[in-house]
């Protein structure tokens, strides 16, 4: 952070005219000043920027303007490379700790030795927004109704992976559909015979019937769906995304932004050198410049 | 050959809208108590300068700070940090993208960010952005998890889905979506040195509280210091117009200008049984008399 120091006299601020309208006489007959006046500032710094007469001057608006005192700053913004990353072995503590210590926190401990993978790990997180209907299509059956449109069958598995995966309709009523993506399939079998009250696998989405998203892409071209809402209940550091390998970065690097290469615009590959290349390799050199650029610089002639 | 090694430091364009602005008033430097740190509005006291002949550019590298003297007016120390504007949220979500699993991000949603900062968070405009942590259990000590930051590489609108795992398992992974109200953000170092490679393994957990700040400019801090006198006051009494007035004894000081800068009584002690003079005296006289106008006293 720059550190600036300045040094402001409030006397370039300070009110020292005395306005004749502040003038009154007492009564031993002496021209004193009517420090109660609305038009005597003088020795103060008023607040908003008054003339000699004591008036406020003000803006084309009519308004009052704010008396300010300026410093002008040279703002900069600094840019730097960040080296090149890559990565290492992790070779774990032998002595694998039971518990967490008390108060663990990842941040402060960072990898602590002897830490298994799950102390890393946060329960499952819950988290919902809204987006767009592109996942009603995957939970459609074949069937259409009479005005052609497609009929949603509560419990259809539409996953191309059925065993492992529920694709589908889990509710539906006039105003809105609820289907899930990425389900168990016994939880949500389980779930249809009431066992469980709720399927905490897979993306739940609600699309709404009846309610409609205007906005534009990235095109700039107009768009609309339904209005969809998701939730998910399998969130957070777990199994499927947290490991102990590390990436480092090697200090050799740093400030390097890419390992040195040889660029050429273009290549071309000459297959097999025969008799006429030493000549034909000359033919392309007209200035010593050429010599550094063909074949990297090492031209045998 | 050049290894593309570069760094730069450019004149900073940040608009105001950026820009988070503190500051400070101490009267003098023995304050004993705690300093408080008040705010500011930048709009209001923060002007880019334009690029001439051409008002809707901005210059670049030049701002003025305008100080409302109904706050900076009083002599003292005024300690202003002019700072890139931050945004404090929440972690919504942690994973990694569905189809690039070693690609590890944050998500944010963006309904819980105000509404006049969620623009940020359009894809790609979260880039350079800065993450600090707050711990997850706060009130225990420093709430803000110290030394720690990260650096946002990308920021995408993403939506959580499920990828097939086999055994009726799925794992949660994100997959850009621009009409999602989720932002799949990543960062860098999610890397430690190489002198301690398990030093930082994590770039943030779920719920927990982060501040977001921009990197567009360099953090400023002014120390100003308001004072009574500078150099142009001090020639006033040197070089300035003055006047004795022989009747009462007022001597006038004034400024180039010819106003009336500072007033004086000047009188005599003396004894009062032997009349003997014992002291000259100049009293400055804090009730100004008018009458003693230069131009009016030198208009004759």
């Amino acid at each position: 952070m720059e550190y600036i120091r300045k040094k402001i006299s409030l006397e370039n601020y300070t009110i020292r005219s005395i306005p004749k309208s502040v003038l009154i006489t007492n009564s031993e007959g002496k021209i004193i000043i009517d420090e109660d006046n609305p038009k005597y500032f003088y020795g103060k710094v008023p607040d908003y920027k008054v003339d000699t007469k004591g008036d406020y001057i003000l803006n084309s608006f009519g308004q009052k303007i704010l008396n300010t005192i300026n410093v002008d700053l040279h703002i900069t913004q600094d840019i730097d490379d960040m080296g090149i990353f890559t990565d290492r072995a992790f070779v774990p503590s032998d002595t694998i700790l039971p518990s967490p210590p008390p108060n663990f926190n990842s941040f402060s401990y960072g990898r602590l030795a002897g830490a298994p993978l799950n102390f890393y790990m946060t329960g499952n997180n819950t988290l919902s927004g809204n987006t767009d209907d592109e996942y009603l299509n995957r939970v459609k059956s074949y069937r259409v109704d009479d005005n052609g449109n497609p009929i949603y069958v509560p419990y259809l598995n539409t996953s191309d992976d059925s065993n492992n995966t529920f694709n589908g309709v889990i509710g539906e009523n006039v105003k809105k559909i609820t289907y899930k993506i990425g389900a168990n399939p016994i939880e949500v079998s389980e779930y249809e015979q009431n066992i469980i009250t709720e399927i905490k696998s897979g993306i739940e989405f609600t699309t709404y019937k009846k309610e409609f998203i205007q906005t534009i892409d990235e095109y700039g071209d107009n768009i609309s769906f339904y209005k969809t809402d998701f939730m998910s209940n399998s969130g957070g550091w777990n199994i499927n995304n947290v490991s102990l390998n590390a990436i480092i970065k090697k200090e050799e690097y740093l400030g390097v932004v890419f390992k040195p290469e040889v660029k050429s615009v273009v290549f071309i590959n000459r297959g097999v050198a025969d008799i006429f290349e030493r000549h034909a390799i000359l033919s392309e050199l007209k200035t010593t410049n050429d010599i550094d650029t063909n074949r990297g610089g090492k031209v045998r002639i | 050959m050049a290894t593309g090694n570069y760094g730069t430091i450019r004149p900073a364009d940040v608009s105001v809208d950026d820009v988070e602005i503190l500051y400070s008033y101490t009267p003098n430097r023995e304050l004993i108590t705690s300093v408080e740190l008040q705010s500011l509005d930048p709009a209001e006291v923060l002007i880019p300068a334009t690029t001439p002949n051409n008002i809707n550019e901005v210059l670049g590298g030049l701002y003025t700070l305008k100080l409302p003297t109904s706050v900076f007016g009083s002599k003292g120390f005024y300690s202003i940090i002019i700072r890139p504007k931050e945004i404090r949220t929440t972690i919504q979500d942690c994973g990694v993208l569905i189809d690039n699993q070693d690609v590890k991000g944050l998500a944010f949603d963006i309904n819980q960010i105000p509404a006049e900062l969620q623009n940020r968070f359009e894809n790609g405009n979260l880039v350079g952005y800065r993450i600090e942590y707050l711990k997850e259990v706060t009130g225990t000590g420093q709430d803000k998890i110290q030394n720690l930051f990260r650096i946002i590489t990308s920021n995408n609108r993403a939506l959580p889905i499920t990828q097939n795992q086999g055994n009726g398992s799925a794992s949660q992974a994100y997959t850009f979506n621009d009409n999602s109200t989720s932002v799949f953000c990543t960062l860098t170092p999610s890397s430690a040195p190489s002198i301690k490679p398990n030093a930082v393994p994590f770039i943030g957990n779920p719920q927990q509280n982060v501040i977001i700040t921009n990197t567009f400019f360099n953090p400023v801090m002014l120390e100003i210091e308001m004072v009574e006198y500078d150099d142009e006051s001090l020639a006033y009494a040197l070089y300035s117009n003055q006047t004795k007035s022989l009747d009462d004894g007022i001597y006038t000081i004034y400024n180039f200008g010819n106003q009336i800068y500072k007033q004086y009584n000047l009188f005599e002690v003396k004894d009062q049984f032997s009349g003997k003079p014992l002291y000259e005296v100049r009293e400055q006289k804090f009730t100004i008399d008018p009458t003693k106008d230069f131009d009016d006293i030198t208009n004759f």
